[in-house]
Formats: structure tokens, C-alpha cells, sequence
């Protein structure tokens, strides 16, 4: 989230065939290559289905730098366990460290499949958020038979998502021109939690606030419990038809590939 | 916390899914019987509300900064764990297919952790408290403890997935989230909990919302 919520919805509001797919095809293909990622054990596999990502973020026109920073970015917490896993993982051993700490041939490996998938799989999903707006993709998930209520749900607090997003952004811009800064040494440590717990009590309450607000709102135009979201008719095109069957004629073919040259 | 893709296999992954799925289905009904469904818009503003407050980075001793979950803190002042599961639901559904942020396939276990774990751990945790040790202690030890848990599972987790060793996995995520669980979670929920209390007492129900109907 440290590259701007708003550049994700800008990113997804420009034009390449990519982005004029149908939401429900990208949400298909995302979930198809990200489950098959997780279920292959191969590396090679996986580099190529990230190479056919690679490509698809060519075609799509999204920046790549902006890309590399989003997935980048999110990878610490899965690269850091994926990178132990040289030292914890048993097996045949390729080196001793000092300390009596060891990396092993399996866990090496080990490590390097997890942090491929890891690659594919995030690249995927920002690939489909940068092609699809937010909603898009929420419309699209109802279509397929979401439940309404989580539909509904989903689409109204990503209606809000970047109101709090820009009131977060006031508050900390207000704090500092006033020099508030959570590592200043010169004030307490209490006191600097203290500001931090009211600012998360203000977005808090003004988020219930705003809440009630719209509920008595959605009351007054007459929503009730059955009210469901209105969805404009989508009718697939061609292209739509043409991406799905490559997407999956790549996968069955790698996978076939890998069945009869790697085993 | 947000375990990501490929860390679970996928027919454990499926297994969280359901779980994550029954929880919903009964959260979806406790919305509809005791909330008065039409209530759930409020709960959708305020799950973008805890979006923005999960982005707030809060110092923690020693150099790192953490970030709060807020699992308990909806809970405790909605007064039902379900209202926390589905806040952070629909936090953590954005978060995994929008910022890549927790993974796809690892979206039920995320829920499970994060949403069940801390709502019911944060909830119960302070009902129970509350009359032993009273209220404010209760809401410290209840949110630290809604963190706490939550990372023990994700260590227990990761380890029946064969991912990450079990020893060595509860003392990272357990040390690590037991130091960042008591300041991000534990001060911060008491702080807010009582700032909320003095400006919208009204708001704190102490009750467990439907537990009469």
C-alpha cells in the first residue's frame, strides 16, 4: 500500500485490450494461473508462466517500473521464510557455515520454488488490478455468483476505500506541518501512542459516523434487506472467448510438457 | 500475518476456505436476524475505515513499527465477534485481490487467523475478563491477546503445511507479534476503547448484540 491507492485506480483506468476484457474473464485467468501456480511444483513452469504475465503487462501498456514496485513491494514477509528455508529445510548438504549452520540442497530449492510462486502469483494480481478498476472486479465477482451480501458489502466500502484513504492522508500531512513524527525521541512514548490511538479513534468514529449516514441514506431511498446491486448486462465478446481459451490452452500445454519431458 | 500464495498447499487451503465459509454463512445470518440486515452498509463504511487505520504505522520499541488488525476493537464496541469477522473479511478479500497483500488461495486461512481467531479471542476475551479483572485491563489483555493467538495459529499453520519448522516458527511469530500485539493491538485498542467511550458512550454496547433474539 505504499504505492498510492489512487495510482492502482489510475493505472486501471487506461486503455489496451487487456483492459477492455471482460471483468469476469481477468478475474478467471487471474484465479486459473494463480491456482495452478500454487499446485506446480516445477521452477521452470513457473518462470514461464511468468514470463506469459511479463508479456500481458506489455500488451496492457501498464508501466512496468510501477509494477516491479508494486510486487516489489509486497514481497517481504513470503521472501523472508522463503529465504530461510536454505538453513531449516533437511537434506543433503552443500555448505557449513560458522555456527554450525548448514544450507542443504532440498531446502534451497525449496526455497527458490517458493519465492517463484510467490513472484507469479503476486504479479498476477497486480497485473489484474492494474487492468480492472476495483469495482469492476467486485461486479464482476457478483455476476459469478458472489453472494449479495458480500457483494454489497465489497462495493460500498471500496466506494469509501479512498475517501479514508484521502482523510488518512490529511491527518498525516496535518501532523506534519505541526513536526509530529512517531520516532521523535523528544516527546514520550506514551504520548506519540497516544496520538496515534486518536487518530485511529477519529478515522474509527468518522467511518461509523459516515456509516450510519449512508444506511439512513440507503433507508430514506427505499433499500431494504432484498435490494440487490444493479448490474448492467455484459454480453462476452470474441476477444473475451479467444484470451480465456489461450490462457488455458498455455496452461494444459506446460503442464503436458512437463508431464512427458520432466518425469 | 497475511500469509501469502504458495505457502499453503492447495488442499489445505481448501479446508480454511470452508471453514472461512461457514463462519460467513452464519455471520451473514446473524446480520440478517440481530443487526437488522439492513445495517450491513454501516458495517461495509466501517470496514473502509479499518482499511485506512491498518495503513497507520505505529512505533514499536526498538525500531520497528507495526501496524493494528482491529479485529478486537470492532468486536468489543459492536459487541459481537461477527461484526469483527465481517470487517476484517472484507478487508482482508480487498487486500488479497486488490494490493496482492495475503494471498488468493491463502484467503480462507488469512480469514481464519485474522478474522475468526482475533474476533473471537478479542470478544470473549474481554466478556470474560471484564468481571475478573474489569474493564479496561480486560480490553488491554483480550486485543493482545486476539494477536497473539492469531500468530501462533499462522506458526501452527505453516508448519502442517510443511513450510515453515514448528519451534522455530513459534518463536519467531510468537516473540515478534507477543511485543507488537501489546503496544499495536493491546495500548492502542485500550486508548481508542476509551476515547470512543467518552465521546460516543452510546456506541458501546458492553452487550452481546442478538444474544436475547
Amino acid at each position: 500500500m505504499h504505492v498510492g491507492i489512487s495510482q492502482i485506480e489510475s493505472e486501471s483506468g487506461k486503455k489496451s485490450i487487456i483492459h477492455s476484457l471482460d471483468g469476469r474473464i481477468k478475474l478467471i485467468i487471474t484465479l486459473c494461473i494463480i491456482i495452478y501456480a500454487v499446485y506446480t511444483t516445477k521452477i521452470p513452469v513457473l518462470w514461464v508462466m511468468e514470463l506469459y504475465l511479463l508479456v500481458l503487462i506489455l500488451v496492457s501498456k501498464v508501466s512496468f517500473s510501477y509494477a516491479l514496485k508494486r510486487v516489489l513491494l509486497i514481497l517481504p514477509f513470503g521472501g523472508f521464510i522463503a529465504l530461510f528455508q536454505p538453513f531449516i529445510k533437511p537434506g543433503v548438504v552443500l555448505y557449513t557455515l560458522p555456527l554450525d549452520i548448514t544450507i542443504t540442497y532440498e531446502g534451497t530449492i525449496f526455497g527458490i520454488l517458493l519465492l517463484s510462486r510467490l513472484i507469479v502469483c503476486l504479479t498476477a494480481v497486480v497485473l489484474l488490478s492494474s487492468v480492472t478498476p476495483i469495482q469492476e472486479i467486485v461486479n464482476s465477482g457478483r455476476r459469478m455468483g458472489f453472494p449479495r451480501e458480500l457483494a454489497l458489502i465489497l462495493s460500498l466500502t471500496i466506494r469509501y476505500l479512498f475517501m479514508f484513504y484521502d482523510e488518512l492522508e490529511r491527518i498525516r500531512n496535518a501532523q506534519k506541518t505541526r513536526c509530529f513524527d512517531i520516532w521523535n525521541k523528544k516527546t514520550s512514548y506514551m504520548w506519540r501512542l497516544r496520538q496515534i490511538a486518536y487518530t485511529i479513534v477519529m478515522l474509527f468514529l468518522r467511518s461509523y459516523e459516515q456509516g450510519e449516514t449512508v444506511y439512513f441514506s440507503m433507508l430514506s431511498r427505499g433499500y431494504s434487506g432484498e435490494s440487490d446491486m444493479y448490474q448492467e448486462k455484459k454480453k462476452i465478446s470474441l476477444n473475451d472467448y479467444l484470451f480465456i481459451v489461450l490462457t488455458l490452452i498455455l496452461i494444459l500445454s506446460i503442464e503436458l510438457i512437463r508431464h512427458f519431458y520432466f518425469i | 500475518m497475511h500469509i501469502p500464495d504458495g505457502f499453503i498447499p492447495l488442499w489445505q487451503a481448501v479446508i480454511y476456505y470452508i471453514i472461512a465459509i461457514i463462519v460467513g454463512f452464519y455471520s451473514i445470518r446473524w446480520a440478517r436476524t440481530s443487526l437488522d440486515e439492513r445495517k450491513v452498509p454501516l458495517l461495509a463504511v466501517l470496514a473502509a475505515g479499518i482499511f485506512a487505520i491498518q495503513a497507520m504505522n505505529i512505533p514499536i520499541p526498538w525500531g520497528t513499527s507495526g501496524h493494528m488488525v482491529g479485529a478486537a476493537l470492532v468486536a468489543i464496541v459492536i459487541g459481537s465477534p461477527f461484526a469483527g469477522f465481517l470487517v476484517l473479511t472484507t478487508v482482508l478479500i480487498i487486500q488479497a485481490l486488490f494490493f496482492g497483500d495475503g494471498g488468493v488461495t491463502a484467503l480462507g486461512i488469512n480469514i481464519f487467523n485474522m478474522a475468526i481467531i482475533s474476533s473471537w479471542v478479542g470478544f470473549y476475551g474481554f466478556k470474560w475478563l471484564k468481571p475478573v479483572i474489569s474493564e479496561v485491563p480486560a480490553v488491554f489483555v483480550a486485543a493482545w491477546a486476539s494477536i497473539f493467538l492469531a500468530a501462533i495459529a499462522c506458526a501452527i499453520e505453516l508448519s502442517l503445511a510443511g513450510t515453515f519448522p514448528l519451534t522455530l516458527g513459534l518463536y519467531f511469530m510468537g516473540l515478534y507479534h507477543a511485543v507488537i500485539g501489546m503496544v499495536g493491538e493491546g495500548l492502542i485498542t485500550t486508548i481508542a476503547f476509551l476515547a470512543i467511550k467518552g465521546v460516543r458512550p452510546d456506541l458501546i454496547s458492553g452487550e452481546e448484540v442478538g444474544s436475547h433474539g
